[in-house]
């Protein structure tokens, strides 16, 4: 069968609005809406949507960042592999706290966070840098310019950082799942090299202060 | 003399051949169309275009001989750019009591009640009566009212001593300017309306609003045909800022007639679900079937009403056929979010693709048979979680002068 393609362009005409796959979005009673979100109600019923992915469930266990941490960290697109570490990441991570919560005195035990999606989520909001840099040309030669961040760049680089840390300085025989919670850990307490890295970005722009203004955006 | 009688008939018939975009195709089909702006999707949707190829025979055998040469007009969109008017409007009447009789005609003809004789059944009729081995959809023998057919033109702008009728005659496109006019004047009584209302102390920033959502406005096209004169993409821009400029004020309720005459409704996307009626076996259980596609993947379901819980794929259970947990939430994602997941048997079969375009298959294929067990509200939830939407995306073709879809070749100094 021939199937034509469009190519360089999404499958899917620019009119489609995207998916909303969590059951709680439909449950909540008309009176509690927002008159924005009555109005994007109205907008989603006249509009053709997309499909849902694969990644995309409704389930609690779905988490789109966790989801897009998988797929960075997803080699020649094998996805069983990459959520096979994180899943054992996770349940390190979790195995753990809990040895630190049964040894903790019970002053402490209140304060050892044993979740760990929160683990998770707290760890990689501790390595997101605040500011980037930039290189911009001027009169020749090429400065490192402070610039603000997106939210997506933020986190992208986050989860670019913790990803390549861990699979360059470790020791040759560790694996890939327990340097992962290791670092994750060490990044909840904010510690660890990718805080590290991410303080280094800081300075560097805080020093390079002066050529801000060669941002022209 | 009743055989002639029949020859005279079948010569009556208005033999006008057209084309006309399909209906609503699938869709995955609209999805992946071509059409890459909103607009030409929108065109495609429910418009008719008037591109079409004429050859009208007519009532008696002397004028049957004279056949119309409008080919060259007729293949051009341009209603006004066609010149002064081809067809005057005594022809056009003309035309159009030659069709009503001979749908009469055509209805006695076929043993229907010529009252009720709708322009589908007019369609069948001339599809039994000249049976066309044609392909082409301009070659067929077709029956329309005149007016779909002839172009609507615009009667001789001028009187008799030459001087034009409208006063912005000369401006080329006196209906569009007399249009912007128009609006203009009413973006002013509105203002003035405010400003006595600010005089007596009674304008208040919330006042009743236009509600413009479900509509849209008018396509260029769309204009163009009201308007019977071409009009420019910047004159078309130039309109729809003059109407927001309207609506931007808050008193713009008083003119709501006037802006809802040049918006459309757009339909309500639910409505376009196909719902199959649920299905009842022998034991009395409630049973419906679905199949989906995915990549290369073709999935079949068979969702009894059974109350179990139990999947089975191709004979096999589904832990053993999908050992990936991705794989069995996509089948559970459907059950999950319409809260039933103990409820229903299924019973699949799947070819084709890898194990996650499978998934996906099957996934649409669930959806899609439990349709018959919800209501109107639940289809509408489950269109907007994505659930219903048949995934467009496949593999992209690998181009010559590369090694693969994307990839290039080793780029080589020398």
């Amino acid at each position: 069968m021939i199937r034509v393609l469009l190519v360089r362009w999404s499958r899917y005409n620019p009119y489609y609005l995207e998916p909303e796959p969590r059951k709680e979005v439909y449950h909540i009673p008309e009176t509690e809406l927002t008159p924005e979100q009555k109005e994007e109600r109205e907008l989603k019923s006249v509009r053709p949507i997309k499909a849902a992915t694969n990644s995309v469930t409704s389930s609690v266990f779905n988490d789109p960042v966790l989801s897009k941490f998988v797929n960075m960290m997803m080699k020649d697109g094998d996805k069983i592999i990459a959520k096979g570490i994180i899943t054992q990441t996770l349940e390190n991570m979790k195995r753990k706290q809990v040895e630190k919560y049964h040894k903790a005195p019970e002053v402490k035990k209140a304060e050892i966070e044993c979740n760990p999606y929160v683990i998770f989520h707290q760890a990689l909001e501790n390595c997101k840098p605040v500011i980037g840099l930039a290189s911009i040309q001027k009169g020749g030669k090429f400065y490192q310019v402070p610039i603000p961040l997106t939210d997506n760049r933020r986190r992208f680089l986050a989860m670019k950082w913790m990803i390549t840390e861990c699979r360059d300085n470790k020791h040759r025989r560790t694996l890939m799942y327990e340097k992962l919670s290791q670092e994750l850990l060490a990044a909840f307490s904010k510690e660890g090299n990718v805080v590290k890295r991410k303080h280094e970005l800081h300075k560097m722009a805080e020093s390079n202060r002066a050529y801000a203004h060669y941002r022209w955006w | 003399m009743k055989c002639s009688n029949i020859v005279t008939q079948m010569q009556m018939l208005l033999l006008s051949t057209y084309f006309l975009f399909s209906p609503e195709r699938r869709t995955a089909n609209m999805a992946a169309s071509g059409g890459r702006t909103v607009g030409s999707f929108l065109w495609k949707c429910g418009n008719c275009c008037f591109n079409f190829n004429t050859v009208s025979s007519n009532l008696t055998r002397q004028v049957l001989s004279r056949q119309l040469c409008v080919s060259a007009v007729l293949h051009r969109k341009n209603l006004a750019a066609a010149g002064p008017e081809k067809f005057s409007e005594e022809f056009i009447k003309k035309q159009v009591e030659e069709f009503n009789i001979g749908k009469r005609h055509l209805a006695n003809m076929m043993g229907e009640d010529p009252e009720t004789f709708t322009q589908g059944d007019i369609n069948r009729s001339i599809a039994y009566l000249f049976p066309s081995g044609l392909f082409d959809k301009k070659a067929k023998p077709l029956m329309k009212h005149p007016d779909e057919v002839f172009p609507k033109q615009r009667a001789v702008q001028w009187g008799a001593d030459g001087r034009p009728f409208h006063f912005l005659f000369y401006t080329g496109k006196q209906s569009y300017y007399s249009l912007m006019h128009d609006t203009f004047t009413k973006a002013l009584a509105v203002e003035k309306h405010q400003d006595r209302l600010r005089g007596k102390d009674l304008f208040t920033q919330d006042a009743k609003q236009i509600s413009l959502v479900g509509s849209r406005w008018l396509l260029k096209e769309e204009l163009e045909e009201l308007l019977v004169e071409t009009i420019s993409e910047h004159d078309y821009a130039r309109f729809i800022q003059l109407m927001e400029r309207l609506l931007s004020l808050p008193y713009c309720s008083v003119e709501e007639d006037f802006v809802q005459r040049y918006r459309r409704q757009l339909e309500i996307q639910s409505s376009k679900q196909q719902v199959q009626p649920l299905q009842y076996d022998q034991h009395g259980v409630a049973y419906s079937t679905g199949d989906g596609r995915r990549k290369t993947a073709m999935g079949t379901v068979l969702l009894r009403d059974s109350g179990s819980g139990s999947i089975s794929i191709n004979g096999t259970n589904y832990v053993h056929y999908f050992p990936v947990l991705q794989d069995r939430e996509q089948l559970m994602f459907p059950l999950h979010f319409m809260e039933v997941l103990g409820r229903f048997d299924m019973q699949c079969s799947v070819s084709g693709g890898g194990h996650s375009s499978q998934a996906g298959a099957l996934r649409l294929a669930i959806s899609r048979a439990m349709l018959s067990f919800l209501s109107e509200g639940q289809v509408e939830t489950m269109r907007q979680a994505g659930l219903l939407t048949p995934d467009p995306r496949i593999k992209e073709r690998k181009k010559p002068g590369q090694e693969g879809a994307r990839r290039k070749f080793t780029w080589k100094k020398r």
